[in-house]
């Protein structure tokens, strides 16, 4: 088992870790674009130009629970995949896919306190951006070390910590929901200042490695454009 | 023809006396005379302890955006051991001129006077400054002109007088107005600036080696942040801009007015440190090259998540580096940097060989713009 300590971005001296930091930096520039594209997706739009609907905001939560209930279900694909010489990263990977393997139970009553039915979420399809991320995201979760999620965790997590909130008080203040109804988007915005500390751990435990630093923000990007058409194909 | 070009004098104009944040109103004035309820929550965000205005203590003008930007260019040419007479373009940077029409430039240079010139307006909000410098160091560097001068000036205060919102939409039935427009009244305020460029530096002291003037507008993704003309609640529908409605329902309809978006602007502040990172990437700007930085932003009022993430992506200018009169000056706009850069180059701090990168954040429709200096 590696030492967590020697394999952390860190070195003893306490200097940072170039190898870290370069792909920290090339994953924020993917999450910048990715911003970009979500304010002109047409849902995003109507929630910041005021224009949003009681129907949007269901819409908007069954499109974000197909997501929310794979990805614990990929994580856990995932950590089955990474091998001994990682196994801090698979204990990571485990606690987390159990800390959020539940949340879409928090999106379906956050629907119902909406007064939509339950069997309505429960038992929508997929839309397109939902199908292609999902088999995308298991698709990557198969393969030996897939350590190029960690890039998709970024993506996602960076959506909880950043835009949820976000969102969900441009849809709170604009629709009056009660708080009942936007539990989900709003809980995950507590957790916004230890995000990048915890996510900068995870890269110091793969890193360094050029190969595996590429493929890192090459799964973000693509994560990041298939979330975003996830979003785009959101119609109420 | 491509060669170096040089600022070789820079010059600033503030007018009338500093105005502490307890005579704010004095010279703005107070909304059907009720003194503002946002006020104080603006200056806590923004910092700014003092600033200038062009109205005196009874909203009186005593100058105008082109006479204050034609004062900075005068001390700029002075600063360069040039006058008026040297000056063959000129390029003007503002929010808002004195009139809608004719450009600025017209005006700024129907103050100068003394001779015929090429002159060139822009007009956005803080980032005009840098299309202006950008103008003028292309016409250097290109060999058509051996002198230009880009000035940038603001006299926002005016904007911000009670006639602007009272019988407007934007004031409520209590007399409150919209925090959109409200915090704006306590962040800008008046003044000039201007840089003078030429093709040779100075002997007898120190010019500037302009390396770049990088402008990025992400105007293809965000609606706009920062604006005038158009409602708050269409203000993302070109065709209902107050022109359409003509100037008396435009300003009923409180479209006439300066407004800001403040839920945007954090989005927009992200956008840019986006930006900033990918000139950090390709290695267009080197921060450990850096030697000093003039920001058209607080470092106070970047949250904390944000310097967190410039440290972990080696990207951060430690704060020892920043140089800001800010909160003395007060943020004058499309000017500030020019202000900014004055005070600088007057403090003496600066050595042959150092580097100086100017950073200037507009957030109108989103957009940021870099200089990158070498002291020679």
């Amino acid at each position: 088992m590696q030492d967590i300590s020697s394999a952390s971005s860190h070195d003893i001296s306490g200097a940072h870790s170039h190898d870290v930091s370069d792909v920290l930096r090339k994953l924020a520039m993917v999450f910048t674009t990715f911003e970009g594209r979500l304010e002109q997706t047409p849902l995003i739009r109507k929630l910041t130009r005021g224009r949003f609907e009681i129907d949007d905001y269901r819409a908007f939560l069954i499109g974000l629970r197909q997501q929310v209930k794979d990805g614990a279900l990929w994580m856990s694909r995932a950590a089955s995949n990474v091998d001994e010489e990682h196994l801090e990263l698979r204990s990571r990977l485990m606690r987390h896919a159990v800390a959020e393997h539940r949340d879409f139970r928090l999106l379906e009553a956050d629907y119902v306190a909406t007064g939509g039915e339950l069997s309505a979420i429960v038992g929508a399809r997929k839309n397109i951006g939902s199908e292609a991320l999902s088999a995308w995201m298991f698709h990557e979760a198969s393969q030996p070390n897939p350590f190029g999620l960690l890039g998709a965790m970024w993506i996602i997590e960076g959506l909880g910590s950043i835009k949820a909130a976000e969102w969900g008080r441009l849809a709170q203040s604009r629709l009056a929901l009660p708080d009942s109804a936007v539990r989900f988007l709003l809980y995950h915005g507590e957790n916004d200042t230890t995000h990048i500390a915890e996510f900068e751990e995870m890269l110091g435990l793969v890193l360094p490695d050029e190969k595996i630093a590429r493929r890192i923000v090459r799964v973000a990007e693509v994560t990041a454009r298939l979330y975003a058409l996830q979003i785009e194909e959101i119609t109420a | 023809m491509s060669r170096d070009v040089f600022i070789t004098g820079c010059g600033s104009f503030l007018p009338g006396e500093p105005v502490c944040n307890d005579g704010i109103e004095d010279h703005i004035g107070r909304i059907h005379g009720r003194p503002s309820l946002l006020g104080r929550r603006a200056l806590r965000w923004n910092g700014i302890e003092t600033r200038y205005y062009a109205l005196d203590g009874e909203g009186k003008g005593f100058d105008t955006n082109a006479g204050m930007s034609a004062k900075a260019v005068r001390t700029a040419l002075g600063a360069a051991g040039l006058g008026v007479g040297d000056l063959s373009f000129l390029a003007t940077a503002t929010t808002q001129g004195d009139y809608l029409v004719p450009g600025h430039a017209t005006a700024v240079h129907g103050e100068l006077g003394q001779r015929s010139m090429e002159i060139a307006s822009f007009q956005s909000v803080c980032g005009s400054s840098l299309m202006a410098a950008k103008a003028a160091w292309l016409n250097i560097k290109a060999g058509e002109h051996k002198v230009a001068a880009a000035c940038a000036g603001e006299f926002s205060s005016r904007w911000f007088r009670p006639a602007f919102y009272e019988g407007t939409a934007l004031v409520d039935a209590k007399g409150r107005a919209r925090a959109e427009a409200d915090f704006l009244r306590f962040t800008l305020s008046d003044g000039a600036g201007a840089i003078v460029l030429e093709s040779e530096p100075r002997k007898e002291a120190l010019s500037l080696r302009v390396e770049l003037i990088d402008i990025v507008s992400l105007a293809d993704r965000f609606d706009p942040c920062m604006w005038a003309g158009a409602s708050v609640e269409n203000r993302t529908e070109l065709s209902k801009g107050w022109a359409m409605a003509g100037p008396v329902a435009a300003h009923a309809a409180g479209a006439v007015a300066l407004l800001q978006d403040f839920d945007m602007l954090k989005r927009v502040i992200r956008a840019w440190v986006g930006v900033y990172l990918e000139k950090v990437d390709v290695k267009r700007i080197i921060p450990d090259s850096v030697d000093w930085l003039l920001c058209h932003y607080s470092a106070k009022s970047l949250r904390e998540e944000i310097v967190s993430l410039l440290e972990k992506t080696d990207a951060m200018i430690p704060q020892q580096k920043w140089f800001s009169n800010l909160a003395r000056v007060g943020n004058v706009g499309s000017a500030s940097i020019w202000i900014m850069l004055d005070e600088f180059l007057k403090s003496g701090r600066l050595r042959r060989g150092e580097k100086v990168l100017c950073v200037v954040p507009e957030s109108g429709r989103a957009l940021v713009g870099f200089m990158l200096l070498e002291a020679v």
